[in-house]
């Protein structure tokens, strides 16, 4: 990466400072750089089921069929009484498990099941990569971060004003077309703030990859920060881990800010036309 | 043996462990809490240079997972050791999980239970602390009869959120810092007794339960003493079982 720069650029750079960018450049420091992709993809898809579950859930709470009303407010007042890495560790592994159970049940002999063994038979066993966990991951913050957002969006759409909904009524709207038209299309700034929150938890678990095994940035601080000593080289560098750990707390504020600046944009946008204090 | 004393025995198996996050907890919540009464005036105060500080202190703690918090300062505290701890002798004091578990969890939660009494200072009805000083009372007066009163109701709901939500972060602990011996806290334990027979669905869900009820305890707990804070309204707040998650 240094070789290609210029002569004179590096004339101008110096020793250290070359010394410096290659070191940032080489191959561990860029595989560090691009594992920021799964940190962003299991925030994201995360959030996406959250979203989609929080909705879900929201409706269930506000169902007509009790059952599903039951099922709602068990989803969205026991989830978060547990810790989020609780959940975060346990669904993959049961999620595994309950894959291989089935898998079990079609491959393995009767007597392997009888066994008392897990798996009960070698061919059973599922091996994951970093792709399948990444995906159960997402799903685990998502299902946890769900029941957050479940709790905000009903909160949202009790709020909406309820001479809206009358008033679109009497306009002769579907039902349909009111949840859809009215009730959602409001919803979404008195679900704003709340959701901001949940997105901000949501991210900051993100942290916790690296206990799945993904190469995330947490675990290749860790590989490069540790000490290190290299039978060509000598010794490289004392322990520097507390430093790639201050770099990922900086980028972690930096994504909260960023994330604030779009939560009020966002907020802004889904303000518009409406007299709330929110509203610009 | 059936589920009911497998359950059962889990139960027995993780009622030390338990001990651990409780421990944790309650070292590092009063700490904090008072850290935080600190930390929020310095918001809250006139002078910018503090007020800069204590701001910035608050967004740091509270943009960044705490997962990262604590292996930054164990690491931190680590490369300190052969130049610094070993030769004063203090590397088994401030390198030992149940004093730097703690010590991380207190300036956490210091921040966030900073911007909770920060947020409550901001809404102290005005009208009060004039009228308290129309009294001639000092500045310390002030705060201790009119302004602090008023500030631990408005904060006391969402101080609740951030308890519980402090001992859910006692379980990150021990992910992080080295265990000393059998000392494992629940997630450990869970997860060594997970790794003897596979059962993940028998561990987890029972050191699920441990924390759920600790929760439970606590939104009780924090539940009377609102009720006692607010023994001067002629209804106080009757007693909410559903809590509000939300940090």
């Amino acid at each position: 990466m240094v070789d290609s720069l210029p002569q004179w650029l590096l004339d101008v750079l110096g020793q250290d400072v070359q010394f410096w960018l290659g070191y940032l450049t080489n191959g561990k420091h860029l595989n560090w750089y691009a594992s920021v992709q799964y940190t962003l993809a299991a925030g994201v898809l995360g959030a996406l089921v959250a979203l989609v579950l929080g909705t879900l859930a929201a409706t269930a709470r506000n169902s007509r069929s009790a059952p599903v009303r039951v099922l709602g407010n068990i989803y969205t007042s026991v989830l978060p009484g547990v810790p989020d890495v609780l959940f975060f560790l346990f669904f993959p592994l049961a999620f595994e498990q309950a894959v291989e159970w089935v898998r079990a049940q079609a491959i393995c002999s009767p007597s392997d099941l009888g066994s008392g063994h897990w798996p009960p038979c070698p061919d059973a066993n599922l091996i994951l990569g970093t792709p399948e966990y990444l995906i159960l991951a997402a799903v685990s913050l998502g299902i946890v971060y769900g029941a957050f957002a479940g709790n905000v969006i009903a909160g949202a759409m009790n709020a909406v004003p309820k001479g809206q909904l009358e008033a679109a009524r009497a306009f002769g709207m579907s039902p349909l077309q009111v949840m859809t038209r009215i009730h959602i299309r409001q919803m979404w700034v008195y679900a704003l703030p709340g959701l901001s929150n949940v997105w901000m938890l949501l991210f900051k678990s993100t942290s916790l990859l690296s206990l799945l095994q993904i190469s995330d940035i947490v675990l290749w601080a860790d590989r490069l920060g540790a000490p290190n000593f290299s039978r060509s080289a000598g010794f490289v560098h004392p322990d520097w881990r507390w430093a790639y750990y201050l770099i990922l707390l900086i980028f972690y504020i930096i994504i909260t800010f960023i994330s604030e600046k779009v939560f009020a944009a966002l907020t802004r946008w889904a303000g518009r036309g409406m007299a709330t204090a929110g509203a610009v | 043996m059936g589920a009911l004393a497998a359950i059962a025995n889990d139960i027995v198996l993780l009622a030390k462990p338990a001990l651990f996050n409780i421990y944790f907890a309650l070292v590092s919540i009063p700490t904090g809490f008072v850290l935080a009464v600190f930390m929020a005036l310095g918001k809250a105060s006139s002078n910018p240079i503090i007020s800069r500080l204590c701001r910035g202190y608050i967004y740091a703690f509270r943009g960044s997972p705490f997962f990262i918090q604590l292996f930054m300062f164990y690491s931190l505290l680590l490369s300190l050791n052969l130049s610094v701890w070993k030769p004063l002798g203090l590397d088994t004091i401030v390198l030992n999980p149940l004093i730097l578990g703690p010590a991380v969890l207190a300036l956490n939660t210091t921040a966030y239970t900073a911007n909770i009494l920060h947020g409550a200072l901001m809404t102290v009805p005005r009208g009060e602390v004039e009228a308290a000083r129309a009294f001639g009372m000092s500045r310390f007066q002030q705060f201790r009869t009119v302004i602090w009163p008023n500030v631990i109701r408005l904060a006391w709901p969402a101080y609740t959120n951030e308890v519980v939500f402090m001992f859910h972060a006692t379980a990150l602990v021990y992910l992080t810092l080295p265990v000393i011996d059998d000392q494992l806290d629940l997630m450990n334990k869970a997860g060594t007794l997970f790794e003897k027979d596979y059962n993940a669905f028998l561990h987890y869900p029972v050191a699920a339960m441990y924390f759920l009820v600790i929760s439970a305890a606590i939104f009780f707990g924090f539940g009377r003493v609102y009720r006692h804070l607010m023994r001067h309204l002629p209804r106080p707040p009757a007693m909410r079982f559903a809590p509000r998650w939300m940090r």
